[in-house]
């Protein structure tokens, strides 16, 4: 790959690749050094992809890689099935309108991991949902599994800082009673 | 039965879907996204479309969605972030001699240090050297005799430090006063005991090489060491090696350790 080849990829990938890192890691000096070694890879290792299309695809999951590479010595987290979902978990929304990037990324870093890295190529609109499955090496129901736990792990976070700031809270326990099922 | 697993023998089996199956579809739908043609979705869409309890549901999730994701686009990129990696990535690829003074300086003074190093290496190297001492020494004997290569080429050693940083490989917290004035020619890397150790080498202004050598002191079997450098003098290398928190240095040179104790200080 020439300079202006890598240069163009950088250019293109290096804030959304930073994003993910930055709702992966801890803190933003941890994020850019995760997304300097991504490209670090793709120097010394990129020339071995042959479809070149795939680039942005690899990139995401090297970074994803070096992220579960670095902290393989953590306390994992308890694995969390959908099914441990409370129906009202799913059905209380937080007021939008009151969100800002700083509580939406101190929200999403308390969600677990498993959920929070499917969530954030979600948000960020990089990937379908098929190639998030491919870039996290993960099934696609699994995609599916973790995008519906974790968006209702993440509105407890949001929910949660809404109370604490006495923001108004968006409910649809009303708007259930009527539901119907099937 | 779980929503998941609801969901997945819909998928397979194509059978009616309550709202509960929709929502846990409709989670991973986005609008006008990569996948908003997905035939997976077209019936929980359709579902929305009937029952305006499960569309409103929806609707609400959607604005969610979009807000989440104009927040989360919305978070700032370090400034130096692109120039960066940039620069670094650049200095991991051996670089280009700049100006041809330079070039055959140093490529004299490594061919002076091969032709040394290859007649005194086998001669000099005493068993009261450790294991990765040796391999160190081995190490620089191949960089210089053109057997083997570095890993990153910079004549600042902050650019080389900054490599090893990135590359996750063991760096000196400051480097020894006397040697932060020296041109560095490269850097290079091994595995000792499962851990990494680093090799860089620098060119002193007698022509001659200097190299330093960390790692971590959990690598290394040596328990005698201690946070004062202890100079030995192997045949035609002098060593001064020292422990400092969690890392072991190795400061060598080929030359009477008098030389080296000028750059401890």
């Amino acid at each position: 790959m020439s300079a202006t080849d890598f240069q163009q990829l950088v250019d293109g990938q290096y804030a959304p690749l930073y994003r993910f890192a930055v709702s992966l890691s801890k803190s933003e000096a941890d994020a850019a050094d995760l997304t300097q070694q991504t490209f670090f890879l793709w120097a010394t290792k990129g020339h071995q992809l042959r479809d070149r299309t795939k680039a942005k695809s690899w990139l995401f999951t090297a970074l994803y890689r070096e992220f579960l590479g670095q902290r393989r010595h953590e306390v994992r987290f308890p694995k969390i099935e959908l099914d441990e979902v409370r129906e009202e978990e799913m059905s209380i929304l937080p007021n939008v309108n009151a969100l800002d990037s700083a509580a939406v990324l101190e929200a999403l870093r308390e969600v677990e991991e498993p959920f929070r890295a499917p969530l954030t190529l979600f948000y960020l609109k990089q990937f379908s949902y098929q190639e998030i499955a491919e870039v996290l090496e993960v099934p696609i129901g699994t995609v599916m599994s973790r995008l519906s736990r974790g968006k209702a792990l993440l509105r407890q976070r949001l929910l949660s800082k809404e109370e604490v700031l006495g923001n108004k809270v968006v409910g649809f326990e009303s708007h259930r009673k009527g539901e119907s099922h099937g | 039965m779980g929503i998941k697993s609801l969901a997945l023998n819909h998928i397979e089996k194509g059978s009616h879907m309550d709202n509960q199956e929709a929502k846990f579809i409709l989670n991973a739908y986005r609008p006008g996204g990569q996948d908003a043609s997905d035939p997976r979705f077209a019936e929980a869409l359709a579902q929305a479309r009937r029952d305006p309890v499960l569309e409103r549901w929806f609707s609400e999730s959607i604005a969610f969605d979009a807000a989440m994701t104009e927040n989360l686009r919305a978070i700032e990129v370090p400034n130096d972030l692109r120039e960066s990696i940039l620069v670094g990535v650049k200095i991991s690829r051996p670089l280009r001699w700049t100006s041809p003074i330079v070039r055959w300086a140093i490529a004299a003074a490594v061919l002076a240090a091969a032709i040394v190093g290859s007649l005194t290496l086998r001669e000099t190297i005493r068993p009261r050297l450790s294991g990765w001492q040796t391999q160190s020494l081995r190490t620089v004997t191949s960089l210089v005799d053109g057997r083997s290569n570095f890993d990153a080429q910079s004549h600042r050693a902050s650019q080389l430090v900054n490599w090893l940083q990135t590359n996750q490989a063991p760096v000196a917290s400051k480097l020894p006063k006397n040697l932060e004035s020296l041109e560095s020619l490269g850097c290079k890397t091994f595995l000792w005991n499962q851990e990494l150790v680093s090799v860089i080498c620098f060119a002193r202004p007698d022509g001659g090489l200097i190299h330093l050598v960390i790692t971590k002191a959990s690598a290394v079997s040596d328990r005698e060491l201690k946070g004062e450098p202890q100079l030995v003098q192997h045949g035609e290398w002098a060593t001064a090696t020292w422990r400092e928190g969690d890392k072991v240095y190795m400061l060598a040179l080929e030359g009477p350790r008098e030389k080296l104790r000028t750059y401890l200080l």
